[in-house]
């Protein structure tokens, strides 16, 4: 009785529907387990904005919540880049900022009052429930076995390559973006399946969508050209693939083209120019394909030979024209640096400088994705097995995402989905193959093996398969449990590697309680609240979003590394001599400079471990002043202890990280934690300086710029003063004497 | 009770009417009363320009210019001791504290006797020298007094100082000669701009130890009028240091000494009134600015309205309107704030670097104050600027007006419409016509639709 009233709910068109039940509820918990396993980082800390950019993102949610569409669009930022300002409004991509603020007034129509705060913290978990979703049908797609798209959702789901951009308060622009270019591929997979003018204007749609949200477009701009010239190349054009690309370019660039930042970059950057190309070449395929109905073949074949041959001549011809007359912009430095790995290192060592555009390391890949990475390669396999034009894409994508991650860390974003489809393709072939329990029908069988004479020895036995409970047995259970070691990976990496704000450090006392490092918000504060609203801060840039977001002052330098002379400023005031800096920061009207010292701690990431970017950067637009070799030592060294070169000694971030740092010891003590060494006894003298605050941990030290002195002396000879030491009369001076002429 | 609080009032405005611009807390120190008597003439007229005179001697243990961490004098003036230094309530670091905190001070020297080195450190501190055994004294040949120095030509006779520059206004000259006996010469460092001589030594004098028998040559450091007699020292915050080599011209006896130059007519000394110049201007009786509304705002022909005045952002390419108004003190009352003749009151618009200086005129005047103005366009570039009055002159106390704006790009809207262009007119004929051509080709394609053939119809 049981039996047939499951085989009613599991056959015919129930059974359709009770599968279909089925999957919209394995989804929904694909996405809330999605969702809940990025909320470690609020669990663990408190609803915090994490690192760098996601304060900007907030600052200008904020201010779009605040001010209004309009005058977001307009906005004139003038508390960062001081005293230039940015035009952030202009220089921003406003997806992001725009999704939450209509999420924040949809809930307020709602009268559901939620801070904007935590919408901003709970975006990136929320849409990533929303990429499971779109990863399933983009599986669907490729595959019609029922469980590939199901597993193809919950690998992109928990994977940690994915997960460590996307946890609760990680608000960056790849929160939304990394689903809209799910989503995007999948829209325009179905297009090119479809041909269908919809599909391919959805497409358009959602890719204005990702040009919006995240500079990282290109990385479509230029995948979907590929895949189109290839299946040219394969011969497989079809007025399928003409109208869904015709339809998608057409619109997605005027769309694209809507965003301030991105402008007329489609049509004058080169990294667009592979779009406009293929473009081109589609309309001539076409014009090709349509003579072709009215031309014999032999004609038609030396038409198309010589047409090719000139319009490739004329079209590149063309191209090495605009771009050496400058009317198309070169390639981005960002661009070369995924060429050449070690471009970026010899000329923009701003970019080098970032940590995430370092080349990845190999154990990365099995950090970030555990076993999927060695399902990927037979998923693509698969994928040359049916190769249809959606399996093309596929391959296009893995062998293109799969360098660019080797080459850059954070590219691992863009690697993550592919790797998630392929991985699923495999693994649910394997799946289907091994879990259906099912004989092969025995008179088939004998049938086949009946007709023995009269074929081939090779299709003789046409009944093929596994039928063997136990290797059934064994396969499935070896891949559940990889399944489940896949699982206790992800929470695992998730919890300890990916949940960490760091703005809040967290480290573990001798008893293996957790003991809270909160040394940024500390001194964050502390400006907020002891400096006048419009004092100027100095720091490096990696800190001026923070200060922005959490201190509200105006900075001088932040993330968004637009001015590459104003940073290197800001390193030559870091880097050189107090006599040097000061009027610079005069220049600036710099109130208080704010240095992360992590010697007391231990804390790795300080300034005097990046100091070697400031000078790079800062020699690089004045190479006659600032020298890299001068902060080394003779034997090649880079060293602060009793060795440091004069140079080094001399800077002022060395004299703020050390002033007063030998108090803390007892005389002829001093250690630094981070490098090991021990430090001179005296303590640096600062003249034009003094110290302002300075963190529990020592971790952020803020000094105040002095004004000049009352009665016009150098900084040194009043400080001298102030310490009694008497001044020496300059009696004996060399040359003749210098009249005083009024 | 309303009475009371107006005569309180009354009180106050009498006592603000008549005194220095900034307090009349004035401590004098000096040696013993002895010393105090032959300045009698000094103290009456200082008392009578309503100051409240005090009196302490360096060794008192009461001196103290400081109660509870503030200035308890507002002014000072020092003579020079008879003894080794000002001992320990009035060492170097207490004087430049307390001009630090915005207190005047008048030291007077005496070729009489060594100056101690604590104030020679001191002085050396503000770019000021001294001889370099401290003890020398000025002699001129030709501009002594015949009838009390006819033999050691070490009491100078001087016209009182005209104006140091063209564009510097004068505030100690006038008629009439000064007697100045014995004067400890000071030179001035070459690049401070915070000091000016008010009065040097003629060109044909010279510094001499008296003690010594002839001096070497190498140790002749400054001749003629390399040396001061008095100096000035306005510090950054305006506070005044004036050094007076010789403290015996203030004496009641030389305030009204008749004396001879060689060669002249017997006259009468104006050193009473040297003296009036000297302490009004270093006590800032005279010399003050003080800057009163400063305006900004977008370029208009009517009246601004109060919420368009000093806005915190502008545009760029708008046409702006700065006026300054400028006020100065004499004596004791406020009046308007006239340029020296070949002097400028400018204004900067500054980013990083000025990205323009005008030219402020004057446009109107009240009672008490000139309003300079001017009008100009904002540059193209867009940044957070600041207008910047930066008037420093000697004598004058400092004016450094700095008030920051914003000055924004254009908005999305604020550019002239396509339309609005010549140059546009050519793409948007070429759009226009590829939509109509297009409305065009389907109103064709629609109704030329090939006759359906009756022919066929009716086989």
């Amino acid at each position: 009785m049981a039996e047939s009233s499951l085989d009613v709910l599991l056959k015919g068109s129930s059974g359709r529907n009770t599968r279909g039940l089925l999957r919209i509820i394995i989804l929904l918990t694909i996405a809330a387990a999605a969702v809940s396993s990025r909320l470690f980082s609020v669990i663990r800390f408190e609803s915090i904005i994490h690192e760098f950019d996601p304060w900007f993102n907030f600052r200008a949610t904020k201010y779009l919540v605040q001010n209004g569409f309009y005058s977001f669009w307009d906005w004139f930022d003038d508390r960062t880049w001081h005293p230039l300002g940015r035009v952030t409004g202009g220089t921003l991509y406003p997806g992001l900022m725009v999704t939450s603020g209509i999420i924040y007034h949809i809930l307020r129509f709602l009268t559901i009052p939620v801070d904007i705060r935590n919408i901003c913290v709970l975006l990136a978990p929320g849409f990533s429930g929303l990429t499971a979703l779109a990863m399933y049908f983009l599986t669907c797609e490729m595959s019609s076995s029922p469980s590939a798209g199901l597993l193809a959702a919950a690998f992109m789901g928990i994977t940690p390559g994915y997960i460590s951009r996307s946890v609760a308060g990680s608000y960056d622009n790849e929160a939304i973006a990394i689903f809209l270019l799910v989503f995007t591929f999948f829209l325009w997979i179905k297009a090119v399946k479809n041909g269908s003018i919809m599909w391919g204007a959805l497409t358009a749609l959602f890719y204005g969508y990702m040009v919006s949200a995240w500079g990282g477009y290109v990385f479509i701009t230029n995948l979907i050209p590929l895949h189109v010239f290839v299946l040219i190349c394969m011969g497989r054009y079809s007025t399928r693939l003409y109208i869904s690309y015709t339809t998608w370019y057409a619109l997605g660039t005027l769309g694209s083209m809507q965003i301030p930042f991105v402008g007329f970059l489609p049509i004058r950057n080169s990294d667009h120019m592979s779009a406009l190309g293929i473009f081109g070449l589609i309309q001539l395929v076409a014009f090709a394909e349509f003579v072709r109905g009215y031309l014999p073949g032999k004609q038609f074949q030396k038409l198309l030979t010589s047409m090719v041959f000139l319009v490739f001549g004329l079209g590149f011809a063309g191209l090495i024209l605009l771009s050496v007359s400058g009317v198309i912009a070169p390639w981005s430095g960002r661009f070369y640096s995924l060429w050449d790995t070690g471009y970026a290192k010899i000329h923009i060592p701003i970019i080098a400088s970032v940590s995430e555009h370092q080349p990845t390391a190999w154990p990365a890949f099995f950090f970030d994705l555990n076993f999927l990475i060695w399902l990927f390669p037979a998923g693509v396999f698969i994928c040359f097995q049916k190769l249809k034009d959606e399996h093309v894409f596929v391959i296009i994508y893995a062998v293109l995402s799969s360098y660019f991650a080797g080459v850059m860390v954070r590219l691992m974003l863009t690697l993550t989905p592919i790797v998630c489809v392929a991985a699923a393709l495999a693994l649910s072939a394997i799946l289907d193959n091994f879990l259906v329990l099912s004989k092969p029908d025995p008179e088939a069988v004998a049938k086949a093996s009946s007709d023995d004479s009269k074929s081939f020895r090779s299709s003789r036995n046409a009944v093929v398969g596994i039928y063997s409970y136990f290797s059934k047995t064994v396969v499935t259970c070896s891949m559940s449990l990889y399944l489940l070691l896949f699982v206790a990976h992800c929470t695992w990496v998730t919890s300890n590697a990916y949940s960490s704000p760091s703005v809040v450090l967290a480290s573990k006392m001798p008893d293996g309680s957790q003991f809270i490092i909160d040394d940024y918000r500390e001194a964050y504060y502390w400006l907020r609240q002891n400096t006048p609203d419009n004092a100027k801060i100095m720091s490096w840039w990696d800190y001026g979003y923070q200060i922005g977001g959490m201190a509200d002052r105006p900075t001088l330098v932040d993330n968004n590394t637009w001015n590459n002379t104003h940073i290197a400023t800001v390193g030559k005031a870091m880097s050189s001599r107090e006599e040097v800096s000061y009027p610079i920061l005069r220049q600036h009207d710099v109130d208080y400079v704010l240095v992360v010292f992590g010697g007391l701690l231990g804390y790795s990431g300080d300034d005097l471990n990046k100091f070697l970017w400031m000078v790079r950067i800062a020699e690089g637009i004045w190479p006659d002043e600032v020298n890299e070799r001068d902060y080394f030592t003779s034997r090649g060294e880079y060293r602060v202890d009793e060795e440091a070169t004069p140079t080094m000694k001399n800077s002022l971030m060395y004299k703020m990280s050390y002033y007063n740092y030998n108090s803390l010891f007892p005389a002829g003590q001093a250690v630094d934690r981070v490098r090991g060494v021990k430090l001179p006894a005296e303590s640096p003298q600062l003249n034009t300086l003094e110290e302002a605050f300075t963190s529990e941990n020592w971790i952020i030290r803020i000094y105040k710029v002095k004004d000049l002195d009352n009665l016009g002396r150098d900084h040194n000879n009043a400080v001298a003063f102030d310490k009694g030491l008497k001044r020496k009369r300059a009696t004996k001076k060399k040359g003749p004497r210098v009249l005083r002429t009024e | 009770m309303r009475w009371c609080l107006a005569f309180l009032l009354c009180c106050f405005l009498a006592a603000v009417n008549a005194l220095s611009s900034s307090g009349s807390r004035l401590l004098v120190v000096l040696d013993d009363s002895t010393e105090k008597s032959s300045f009698s003439t000094l103290w009456s007229d200082l008392e009578g320009r309503g100051y409240d005179v005090s009196f302490e001697s360096p060794k008192s243990d009461k001196l103290s210019l400081f109660e509870h961490g503030e200035r308890a004098y507002d002014h000072l003036l020092i003579l020079p001791p008879k003894s080794k230094g000002l001992g320990p309530n009035l060492t170097p670091k207490h004087i430049l504290d307390f001009l630090n905190k915005d207190g005047n001070i008048l030291l007077a020297l005496s070729g009489k006797s060594a100056t101690s080195s604590a104030i020679s450190s001191l002085l050396l501190e503000a770019d000021i020298h001294l001889s370099n055994d401290r003890s020398a004294v000025v002699i001129d040949h030709f501009n002594y007094d015949t009838v009390s120095a006819a033999e050691k030509h070490d009491v100078l006779l001087l016209q009182r100082p005209a104006s140091l520059r063209p564009d510097v206004k004068a505030f100690f000259d006038g008629e009439g000669v000064l007697a100045l006996p014995r004067v400890a010469p000071q030179t001035l460092g070459s690049d401070s701009p915070l000091i000016a001589p008010v009065l040097r030594a003629p060109n044909t004098a010279y510094a001499y130890n008296p003690k010594e028998e002839v001096p070497a040559a190498e140790d002749i450091e400054a001749t003629g009028s390399q040396l001061n007699i008095v100096s000035a020292m306005q510090a950054r915050n305006s506070a005044r240091f004036t050094v007076l080599g010789s403290v015996e011209a203030l004496e009641d006896k030389w305030f009204s000494a008749s004396v001879k130059a060689p060669g002249g007519k017997k006259t009468t000394t104006v050193n009473r009134e040297f003296a009036k110049q000297l302490t009004a201007w270093t006590f800032k009786e005279t010399g003050v600015l003080k800057v009163g509304e400063i305006k900004h705002h977008l370029a208009t022909d009517g009246e601004v309205a109060l919420h368009d005045l000093n806005p915190k952002i502008y545009r760029i390419k708008n046409e702006t309107f700065f006026s300054i108004e400028m006020s100065e003190y004499s004596y004791d009352k406020w009046v308007p704030f006239e340029l020296p003749a070949e002097d400028e009151l400018q204004l900067e618009f500054t980013m990083l670097s000025p990205f323009h200086r005008l030219n402020l005129e004057p446009t109107s005047r009240t009672e008490t104050s000139t309003v300079y103005s001017t009008k100009f366009v904002t540059p193209d570039q867009h940044g957070i600027f600041s207008f910047r009055v930066n008037y420093k002159r000697p004598f004058l106390t400092n004016v450094e007006e700095k008030h920051e704006v914003t000055v924004r790009h254009f908005a999305h809207d604020e550019y002239p419409r396509s339309w609005a262009i010549s140059g546009g007119w050519v793409w948007i004929a070429g759009l226009w016509s590829v939509i109509g051509g297009f409305l065009a080709f389907v109103v064709v394609w629609l109704y030329s639709a090939p006759v359906a053939d009756k022919t066929k119809k009716t086989q």
